[in-house]
């Protein structure tokens, strides 16, 4: 080759080379036409409310432009709108003062999984075989609206039940329009955490069945009785801003905590002193520290008032529970419980909180009854620094709780209740009934059901229509918190973005379908569409308290939506209006199962990822490791370190726990902070199906619970089961986030 | 046995032709890298490279880039001509990072009217009865890998007019890359104007 033709050569292979690859990438998706005019590249920030827990936090979701891939009318494109980025805690809202849990952080996940229900679907196959045909929104109404005209001309008493979480606002509103008009209808509450225990002892002993609210900013002295409220109980975020401030924002004060549970919890890890108690024993406990505040004259007992006479012998004086008599049905040593009575009586404003297992005995009630007494002999309700129930908080308040899950499984299998169509929101039951109950047999038995359901979850699957609802950021949202600040809080916040799949809000497909129906369940709901009844939520209130800012009942609703809701200081009111009731005396907690069969007490204990398991499809949540164990993406058992020792299980070993009413199999954990005749277990793995990080992983501790009841209320005594082990022989994967501290020599049990 | 010689000139042809047959040949085992989606290589379990093919890492190095070509012949002569301003169809470049590309909707509150009958309005149209938007492709940008953040406002409020960047839009048909954004230019004018030349304040 010559020289001049190498350089032609290279010349020209050069310049193709450089040519290559220009033009119209293939492949590229079809953009669709933006329905919003945002400026990209500049964020907004807007109100919201987290729904992940029942706290009901304010938050702020920043929101930008930005591209979604998704589907319209049956084509992949790519749609440029208002996109939520990130959430935080909104500074202003009187719950969450401008902080955020992690498992508010992770609500950002539920809209963008990818495992959402994407559009309505009716069911193919045979129920529970997970075959869905894909439907419009007109036909899924339709189908909706027809079942329940149907029942509503004939109205046959007991046709119509709802599943539901736990709702406020006008959601529930709209769901007792319902239920008024469907004869004998059932509400029934499928949540397996909630506050029925306390409001009903709340309402024996002060009058006021609401859950109150802990000021614990201004407390002195902190006693709880197995309540995680650093953690997952009532209003965890405005708790731990209320800790904050009682250990740093007063200079010089720090204040005590004393934790008394079987298990340190987080909120445990974070006393100044933990008190072992053998669960059940709490109410007894309490009472104790009563009897030598009582007989040291540190406080009259007439103080007590009406809750002091709730509690047999109290008059008295408490005889039976001198700390001598109880220290070994407690297991606290006598000089314990003085000492700490001591410092109580002695550090006002002292407060004491019960919850969590403590009121998950069957003996949880009583539990409750004396700590209120407690509560008011220490002089604590309705003081800064104690238990605050604020005036007007309570509009909402239910005169009678949503129906047991139970009852109503019991009476629909047994054909007591003749449901005919099951509406089901917010709610799993499926999963967070305990086996025993029956529930899967019930549903089997109800020719309709019609579910609401985001994701496909265990109860999805038995649908015959879903009706997907938006994502909570793509919703009008409206709350009334019951707990977490003294003010009253009416929370409002519009969507902050646009649905990103063919999924319509509940409450409006509900105000369609009441509309549809017509009657007398049209003129109870007559908004078309769910902001319309928020709005008039809003009207009711500007009349009913009047505002100091705004004008007229527009201007309060337009600022309402600027900042998230409307709250104003309430006076809070005292222990009155309580009266009635006869003392109760202590019961001994039964527990499910012989204790020679079943030797160890099963503690199940809400997550603080995945709360009551309806967190656990969230992969930040699945990924974030657990705060005191740092597991993460698995179950655990928790063991004492000696009953390991005596059963021969090392950290790792598969290990089979048995209840009289099932069994399930979990990882070992050697963990010093667990009774050494109880085990633990989180809940929220064990999913059978919820998207593709939850199905299939872990156990679910739910599932073996004995069907035992708080006397006295009808709630689940979950606390209540007995369970023995097994080595399955085997070790299972157990992923750690962070390194594993040994047992500190200084946590010992007796 | 004859013996085979090879000129160095045909020995070095040989060797390019050879590294060349081999792009070619990546090239058509691995897709075409576009000028506008991010750079994603084909990662390992050990290593993800920045850029998808090696054509592509030489091209930035370079800065070879491909001419897009447009889904509607737009033409900034005749729309310019007729009286209009930037800011009319660009309407973010003063409050913000983005200087905005109107969707059709934007165009066809004119075009329902104007010029009906010519094709390119024809399928500006189309896409309108779609319900698409139109996918115009990015003309001028970084590379992801300079990891520059590029905001528009400030520079509009300073007084630069859009030629300085962009052209005489008003020379231009289809858009065109007529002005290179090396880095060198970008620092030119900073220099000129006083402007800060601090790394943060465009890499962040």
């Amino acid at each position: 080759m010559e020289r001049r033709d190498f350089l032609k050569i290279s010349a020209i292979a050069g310049a193709t080379a450089a040519l290559e690859g220009c033009g119209n990438p293939d492949h590229q998706l079809i953009r669709f036409v933006p329905e919003e005019d945002l400026l990209p590249g500049i964020a907004t920030w807007k109100p919201s409310i987290c729904t992940q827990c029942p706290a009901g936090c304010g938050m702020m979701v920043r929101v930008m432009q930005g591209e979604a891939e998704v589907i319209r009318k049956g084509q992949l494109g790519l749609l440029k709108m208002g996109l939520a980025k990130k959430l935080e805690g909104n500074p202003a809202h009187p719950i969450s003062q401008g902080k955020l849990c992690p498992r508010g952080q992770a609500g950002l996940q539920v809209t963008y999984h990818p495992d959402r229900i994407k559009n309505p679907l009716v069911r193919e196959g045979a129920r529970g075989s997970g075959q869905f045909k894909e439907i419009g929104w007109d036909d899924a109404i339709k189908q909706l609206a027809s079942q329940l005209s149907t029942l509503h001309t004939s109205n046959p008493p007991g046709g119509l039940a709802f599943v539901t979480g736990p709702l406020r606002g006008q959601r529930k509103t709209i769901l007792d329009a319902f239920t008024t008009s469907f004869q004998g209808s059932y509400a029934v509450g499928a949540a397996f955490l909630d506050d029925s225990v306390a409001r009903a002892a709340n309402g024996a002993s002060f009058g006021h069945a609401a859950p109150g609210t802990v000021d614990l900013a201004n407390s002195n002295y902190v006693l709880s009785f197995g309540a995680d409220f650093l953690g997952t109980w009532n209003s965890p975020v405005a708790q731990n801003v209320g800790f904050g401030h009682m250990r740093k924002g007063r200079p010089g004060m720090r204040g005590k905590f004393v934790q008394f549970e079987p298990r340190i919890s987080q909120t445990g890890a974070s006393a100044d002193e933990f008190v072992a108690v053998q669960p059940g024993a709490e109410g007894v406990l309490a009472l104790a520290i009563a009897h030598v505040v009582i007989a040291e004259k540190r406080k009259p007992l007439a103080s007590a008032g009406h809750a002091g006479s709730l509690i047999d012998g109290w008059a008295q004086g408490l005889p039976d529970y001198a700390p001598e008599k109880v220290a070994a049905q407690t297991g606290v040593k006598a000089e314990t419980i003085a000492r700490i009575a001591r410092e109580a009586a002695s550090h006002d404003p002292a407060v004491a909180i019960i919850g969590d297992s403590a009121t998950a005995q069957t003996n949880g009630y009583f539990n409750a009854l004396a700590v209120n007494a407690l509560n008011a002999l220490l002089g604590s309700v309705g003081k800064p620094g104690g238990i605050l129930f604020g005036a007007g908080l309570n509009a909402q308040a239910s005169k009678s709780g949503p129906a047991s899950l139970e009852l109503f499984a019991s009476q629909v299998s047994s054909g007591a209740a003749p449901v005919k169509v099951l509406l089901v929101y917010n709610a799993n039951p499926i999963f967070s009934a305990p086996t025993a109950w029956g529930v899967r047999a019930a549903l089997d038995k109800i020719p309709f059901i019609a579910s609401f359901a985001s994701f496909m979850d265990e109860t999805a699957l038995l649908a015959d229509l879903i009706l997907p609802d938006s994502s909570p950021l793509e919703s009008w949202l409206d709350d009334v918190p019951p707990s977490g600040s003294a003010k009253f809080v009416m929370s409002v916040a519009p969507p902050a973005m646009a649905p990103l799949h063919d999924t319509r809000s509940a409450p409006d497909v509900l105000l369609d379908v009441a509309q549809r129906i017509g009657g007398d369940l049209a003129k109870a709901l007559p908004w078309k569409t769910y902001d319309e009844a928020i709005q008039a939520a809003f009207a009711a209130l500007y009349k009913e308290k009047g505002s100091k800012t705004a004008k007229d009942a527009d201007e309060f609703w337009s600022r309402a939506k600027d900042q998230g809701g409307w709250w104003t200081d309430e006076p809070s009111a005292t222990a009155n209006g309580a009266s009635g009731g006869r003392p109760i005396k202590a019961s001994a907690a039964q527990f499910d199962g012989e204790a020679s069969q079943y030797p160890f007490h099963f503690l199940p204990f809400a997550s603080q990822l995945f709360y009551d398991g309806s967190l656990a499809n969230l992969p930040w949540m699945q990924e974030a490791p657990d705060p005191l164990s740092t597991v993460m993406w698995g179950t655990w058992l928790e063991i004492n370190p000696r009953t390991a020792q005596k059963l021969n299980i090392q950290r790792g070993d598969l290990v089979e726990v048995s209840s009289p009413h099932g069994k399930l199999q979990a990882p070992a954990l050697i963990a010093p902070g667990v009774a050494p005749d109880v085990v633990a277990m989180p809940i929220g793995q064990g999913h059978e199906s919820y998207t593709r990080y939850a199905s299939g992983r872990g156990a679910n501790p739910i599932s073996i619970l004995a069907p035992a009841t708080v006397e006295g209320t009808g709630a689940l005594a979950w606390a209540a089961t007995r369970v023995k082990l097994s080595a399955v022989g085997r070790s299972a994967m157990i992923l750690f986030g962070g390194s594993l501290t040994e047992a500190s020599p200084e946590l010992k049990h007796r | 046995m004859c013996r085979f010689r090879l000129s160095n000139y045909l020995r070095i042809a040989i060797a390019v032709g050879a590294v060349v047959l081999g792009l070619a040949i990546l090239q058509r085992v691995l897709p075409a890298q576009s000028a506008d989606t991010a750079a994603q290589g084909q990662s390992s379990d050990q290593f993800t490279p920045s850029h998808r093919t090696i054509s592509g890492a030489i091209r930035e190095f370079f800065y070879i880039r491909s001419k897009p070509v447009q889904p509607i012949a737009y033409t900034h002569k005749v729309h310019l001509g007729n009286g209009m301003q930037c800011t009319d169809c660009h309407v973010g470049v003063d409050q913000g990072p983005d200087a905005r590309i109107p969707s059709v909707n934007f165009c066809m509150t004119c075009h329902q009217v104007i010029a009906t009958d010519k094709p390119e309005i024809k399928k500006l149209a189309a896409y309108k009865a779609r319900g698409e938007d139109i996918p115009w492709q990015r003309v001028y940008g970084f590379e992801p890998e300079a990891h520059v953040k590029f905001n528009h406002a400030p520079h509009i409020r300073a007084g630069v007019d859009c030629s300085v960047c962009h052209g005489d839009m008003r020379q231009q048909t289809v858009a065109e890359r007529k002005v290179d954004h090396t880095m060198g230019f970008c620092i030119d004018c900073h220099k000129q104007k006083g402007a800060s030349v601090d790394c943060v304040t465009c890499h962040y």
